[in-house]
């Protein structure tokens, strides 16, 4: 591939607008849409009926609403890859709903409608406690994961003054954690252990970015010395590592992109919602290790040996 | 550098077919129809439940009761006494003891179709029935039957405790027994019925499932027994949780319950198949396309990086377990074909920079394996953190990278899905295997392709054409 020579530095402010434009359309999103977290986090019920033929919603809700003693609510969807129809029965309230209580819903559903080969496909009954408890515990394992990189960047990239280095690559995370995030909000994915697994590893993918470039100013400061203005120093190292860059990027957004296409094709739901944000926050993680952590970096630099 | 002999990358190459052809095939010998496995193959993996289909459920103690350390072990017994029961031998076990709960995984049969997932639940989460019955009756299934079915000596409620203990014998023999004491309501019942069954059976039943059955030498007023007989330490030990656990005093309800039938899942994992072999062709083309000789060695290395993923997965060697495989998992081992070649990639782009500051094909490849080394470094060791993180939040309590992270986690207790933890498994793996192919064994293919006489051409290396 060519050598790169793209003026980083000058489009900085482009860069930031359009990172900042982004991360704004995320929480406008989230404040219109809402943001639905998933039964493992807030606990609830939520049962899917696979069947065949015809059946009315309006009388299944009924039937699920007499055997449970309250009321449901309804979804309707079709497996792409068996042509069957599902029902999803979910209760915003678990408890009561035991082992039991869903042994007679089947037995009562199956009753009901005994014509259309009614089968219990998948259950997820979460107490609320353990939902939220678990959704505190991700947010935890994200927050520590986060400051354990700001310290890592820290502690290695001493000779680049490490810790603004490590709180610029740690907004440059920031912003792939929105972008992460914006996807599960405009792609109404309610926000599942799926989310945590992805935001952990794009803090860590994105970050081993960030560092490969760090790690070129670094060794170009040492060959260059401290002569060349810091603006020349990033520009030269970023476009260095441009290469490299792009097409680990390529190689791992094609992988998910393949991942994404056929799970969407044979209808893996519970896939689908991993790989299409870990492909975009993977797009986003290149984005602002090249143009967001290094320019942040800079601009910071600058500032402190103005002040000097 | 050392010079790195031609043969070597043939060498290498060899070695990963030979560790490929293990890994999927296995070793086992056949004698008869007993089939002895010495390597394991990619028949072992161990696939998760939203794979397979199955149930993943935590129990607690029913109606908010406060258990100690002691009894939720016992609970832990009791359920897994009963999934022997019920026949289900794959199934993962654990207790959180920081909140009480005890979570249980365990998938569908492969021949099982109608197996009433509620029911089974339920069973494993009911009061521990627990009877001393008088005589030794039973049916054809082993249920007691007859006198022992009808007279019930004392149940659970009325036993204290069982303890496992050994005595020394006068020639150095140590016998060991259980040791049993009973609470006030069972020392009547059991002194009445001990005077007047000495020299017959008392047979100790957990719900219909004989748990032993001793004889009863002399009539025992003081409410302390002693069960005797050839047992190992062991057998003692585990006679003694049985009976303890029959003697819990709550019944386990489920806090969360999941099922997924087996259709669901097994459509999707050759989905997911079929996925990594795409993005493995799609991968192998960038590569080879873009980076020549080294896109070429990384592409090797990559195969052998899967294949001792898998390996990590099925336990490869019988001593080690094989390890859960979720859908995200599979994700993880995707995700890893295509951050795989990010250590070629930091490489081969410093082998092009060194041809054009003017250096020859041996020093370009050597320098710019030097050159790449921190960086690759440091940018899996940020992985690497991750995905400990992973392993700890999303794993069992008591798995080691929870017992790692416990200071920050012990608050709050075990996930509500156990899916991510395999997914924090490969992530680790593949990362750790990047190291050891990317960088380790990729340079000892490029430098010995790169004295190949027809392979020292440096624009198959991404250099200028006239050097």
């Amino acid at each position: 591939m060519r050598q790169w020579n793209i003026n980083f530095y000058k489009n900085r402010k482009i860069y930031f607008a359009i990172s900042l434009v982004l991360v704004a359309a995320t929480l406008l999103g989230a404040l219109i849409l809402g943001v639905d977290r998933d039964v493992q986090f807030r606990g609830g019920v939520l049962l899917t009926y696979s069947y065949t033929g015809d059946v009315s919603s309006d009388a299944f809700a009924a039937a699920a609403q007499e055997s449970l003693g309250r009321p449901v609510t309804l979804q309707e969807s079709t497996d792409l890859a068996t042509g069957r129809q599902n029902f999803v029965i979910s209760l915003a309230d678990a408890s009561g709903v035991d082992a039991a209580a869903q042994t007679a819903l089947t037995e009562a559903l199956s009753a009901a409608f005994p014509e259309n080969d009614l089968q219990l496909i998948s259950s997820n009954v979460v107490n609320a406690t353990i939902g939220g408890e678990f959704f505190r515990k991700s947010l935890v394992a994200v927050a520590f994961a986060a400051v354990l990189m700001v310290v890592y960047v820290g502690i290695r990239f001493k000779r680049i003054s490490g810790w603004s280095a490590g709180l610029t690559a740690v907004v440059a995370l920031l912003h792939d954690l929105a972008i992460v995030f914006a996807v599960f909000v405009w792609g109404r994915f309610s926000i599942n252990a799926n989310f945590i697994a992805v935001c952990l590893t794009i803090i860590g993918y994105s970050l081993n970015d960030t560092i490969v470039i760090y790690d070129r100013i670094r060794e170009n400061k040492r060959v260059l010395g401290a002569s060349v203005p810091i603006e020349d120093l990033v520009c030269r190292s970023v476009n260095q590592s441009f290469s490299r860059s792009l097409m680990t990027s390529v190689t791992t957004c094609s992988a998910m992109l393949v991942v994404s296409i056929v799970a969407y094709f044979y209808n893996v739901t519970s896939i689908l919602s991993f790989s299409v944000p870990m492909f975009f926050g993977m797009v986003s993680g290149f984005y602002s290790s090249v143009c967001i952590a290094p320019m942040l970096w800079t601009v910071w630099q600058k500032k402190k040996a103005a002040k000097a | 550098m050392k010079k790195v002999g031609k043969p070597v990358f043939l060498i290498v190459v060899l070695l990963i077919a030979v560790m490929g052809w293990l890994t999927v095939c296995g070793v086992s010998t056949r004698y008869g129809d007993i089939k002895t496995t010495k390597i394991k193959s990619i028949e072992d993996i161990r696939w998760g439940i939203d794979i397979r289909g199955g149930v993943d459920v935590t129990f607690a103690p029913a109606d908010g009761v406060e258990a100690t350390d002691e009894e939720m072990k016992e609970a832990e017994n009791l359920i897994s006494l009963r999934l022997v029961n019920l026949n289900i031998t794959d199934s993962e076990l654990y207790t959180d003891y920081a909140k009480n709960r005890i979570i249980l995984r365990f998938p569908w049969k492969a021949d099982e179709t109608d197996f009433n997932a509620e029911a089974a639940v339920q069973e494993l989460g009911s009061m521990a029935n627990l009877t001393f019955r008088e005589g030794f009756e039973y049916d054809e299934y082993g249920r007691p039957a007859g006198t022992t079915l009808e007279n019930i000596v004392l149940t659970g409620a009325d036993v204290q405790s069982a303890e496992a203990v050994y005595t020394q014998g006068q020639n150095g023999t140590t016998q060991n027994m259980i040791s049993l004491t009973f609470k006030d309501s069972g020392k009547e019942k059991f002194s009445e019925a001990t005077g007047r069954l000495i020299g017959q059976q008392i047979s100790i039943w957990m719900d219909d499932t004989l748990l032993s059955a001793p004889v009863v030498q002399e009539q025992i007023t003081d409410g302390k027994a002693q069960i005797t007989g050839t047992f190992t330490a062991e057998q003692a030990v585990a006679l003694a949780e049985k009976i303890n656990a029959g003697a819990l005093p709550f019944a386990l309800v489920t806090e969360s319950f999941s099922t997924i039938s087996p259709t669901l899942g097994l459509g999707a994992k050759n989905a997911m198949v079929l996925a990594g072999a795409i993005a493995f062709a799609i991968v192998a083309v960038i590569m080879v396309v873009f980076y020549r000789v080294p896109g070429f060695v990384a592409v090797i290395a990559l195969a052998g990086q899967v294949i001792l993923l898998i390996a990590s997965l099925t336990g490869f060697f019988t001593l080690f377990p094989a390890f859960t495989l979720t859908l995200p998992g599979i994700a993880g081992i995707i995700l890893a074909i295509g951050f795989g070649v990010d250590a070629n990639i930091i490489t081969a782009e410093r082998i092009k920079e060194e041809f054009a500051n003017g250096r020859s094909l041996d020093a370009a490849i050597d320098t710019g394996f030097k050159n790449a080394f921190s960086a690759i470094i440091d940018g899996n060791v940020t992985v690497i953190i991750v995905a400990i993180v992973l392993l700890g939040a999303f794993g069992p309590t008591d798995s080691l990278f929870a017992r790692l992270l416990s200071p920050l986690f012990r608050v709050f207790g075990q996930s509500a899905a156990g899916m991510i933890y395999s997914f924090g498994y490969t992530l680790l793996v593949g990362v750790i295997l990047n190291l050891v192919m990317g960088v380790f064994a990729s340079r000892l293919m490029l430098k010995s392709v790169s004295r190949w006489s027809f392979l020292r051409n440096p624009a198959l290396y991404g250099g200028g054409k006239q050097a």
